[in-house]
């Protein structure tokens, strides 16, 4: 990181390791969004035509498992070798993940999250220490080879080792998730996504872990919890709602706009600010997000593939046939209980006299590193 | 500490972290502001900003990354996605020919 100017000080102490987690999620985030498009391809095909779905139809439903065995690996594994090394970066990196989804049981998004930037930094210091001696003419005769032969190798050593090994640990952390859910206590989760989204790291958390788990889950239950745990737009629809109704006035008339793009636009950054202006809010976004969790789980809501981003008319796009009510419920339950807490946190409009004038800088107050 | 005049200013940069969301959204409130000054705006992964950018906004929360990731560009916080002072300065620099500064 280059030194922080003096101006720029008082916003950035402490936030060094803030920003360093920022930064790796956001590359693991960055090998997700680009292809959150084919995610809801894939779950609007499997939301119609498995057998419990819409319109069941086996000959539509043969797209269901190559598409998430092979394409939304393949694209990751693509996107995250394009991240490190360009397009040489990205051809290898699809052909190293391929070689962690040939002879996996499960999707291998892990393994593509890995393969695709290793594949493709190997590459990197592959071409940086030969491209000094390519004699004249030789560029596409090496070019060619260095990335067929070092991708070739790497998919053999993803099928034979890494392959395995990673199979193991997504097997470990779906049953680690499977106990969670199973012990009702997945609403614990929202103790620490909340107050980490709002710094930020809603996507790292999302995209970076919760997607690609999630995902995985879909294939074994047809449905999963996890695209609930972050992207449920309750908390932050409660806290805007007691903005607007008990907020300080200065930032009153912000909140209807705010509203409108949060839960039908799902751009969840737009409430960040309020409460980050007032971080004790973050109670009522954790009690939301518990409670709408702990809902979700009681009437077993889940979701067919990731509503990204974070709209209402997202959630509703990939609710699987029959879970209307428990997906609407959880909304519901987050949206009052947040709304409830935020309202009390601001004293129900009371006693905002004192903290009209300047909303508080809001990092000088934020706890980071959470 | 980086500085440029708002008469040079070509191009804005609006970075947010994954350059699909709130960034795209800011862009397009300052696209249609910046419009007659003949000025760019761009939205990017705050990862991804370029090198040679000149001005970039961004959400304060992320300002540490941006600084780091384009050290001599001019980097300005804003703390809400609308109506924040951070984009009225902007447009005011560019118009008027102010200063701008990290």
């Amino acid at each position: 990181m280059a030194m922080p100017d003096a101006t720029q000080n008082k916003n950035l102490e402490g936030g060094g390791v803030r920003a360093r987690v920022q930064r790796f999620g956001g590359y693991l985030a960055g090998m997700i969004m680009p292809n959150i498009g084919a995610f809801i391809a894939w779950g609007l095909i499997t939301a119609l035509f498995i057998p419990t779905g819409w319109i069941p139809n086996e000959k539509m439903a043969e797209l269901v498992g190559p598409m998430i065995t092979f394409l939304l690996p393949l694209l990751i594994g693509y996107t995250g070798g394009r991240m490190v090394h360009g397009q040489r970066g990205a051809v290898i990196g699809a052909i190293a993940t391929m070689g962690v989804i040939v002879g996996s049981e499960v999707p291998m998004f892990l393994g593509a999250m890995l393969m695709g930037p290793l594949a493709a930094y190997l590459l990197k210091l592959l071409d940086e220490a030969i491209q000094d001696k390519v004699p004249s003419g030789f560029e596409m005769l090496i070019d060619n080879f260095s990335l067929g032969i070092l991708g070739g190798g790497l998919a053999l050593l993803g099928r034979q080792v890494i392959g395995p090994v990673v199979q193991e640990i997504v097997n470990w952390l779906g049953s680690g998730v499977d106990t969670l859910v199973e012990n009702n206590v997945l609403p614990l989760a929202s103790i620490f996504v909340e107050p980490a989204k709002v710094l930020f790291l809603n996507n790292a958390i999302n995209q970076g872990v919760l997607t690609p788990l999630g995902a995985a889950d879909v294939t074994d239950a047809g449905q999963s919890i996890l695209f609930m745990v972050e992207t449920n737009p309750g908390p932050g629809l409660g806290i805007l709602l007691a903005y607007l109704f008990f907020g300080p006035r200065v930032m009153r008339p912000t909140v209807p706009g705010a509203l409108i793009i949060h839960f039908l636009g799902g751009i969840h950054e737009i409430y960040f600010p309020y409460v980050l202006m007032k971080p004790r809010l973050i109670l009522a976004a954790i009690a939301g997000g518990m409670s709408g969790l702990l809902t979700a789980t009681i009437l077993n809501a889940g979701l067919v593939s990731v509503p990204s981003p974070g709209s209402i008319f997202a959630y509703l796009a990939v609710t699987p046939k029959g879970g209307y009510f428990a997906v609407l419920a959880a909304i519901t339950v987050a949206t009052l209980v947040s709304f409830a807490v935020a309202s009390a946190l601001l004293g129900f409009g009371r006693g905002e006299k004192e903290e009209t004038d300047k909303p508080v800088r809001p990092e000088d107050n934020v706890i980071v590193g959470t | 500490m980086p500085t440029i005049n708002g008469s040079d200013v070509r191009k804005v940069v609006i970075a947010c972290d994954a350059g699909m969301g709130s960034s795209v959204m800011v862009a397009t409130t300052m696209k249609k502001k910046l419009k007659k000054y003949d000025v760019d705006v761009v939205h990017t992964p705050v990862n991804e900003i370029p090198g040679d950018s000149q001005v970039v906004l961004c959400h304060s929360g992320l300002a540490a990354r941006a600084a780091g990731i384009a050290p001599n560009a001019v980097i300005v916080p804003f703390q809400v996605f609308m109506g924040d002072p951070a984009f009225a300065k902007v447009e005011s620099a560019i118009k008027q020919g102010e200063t701008l500064e990290s």
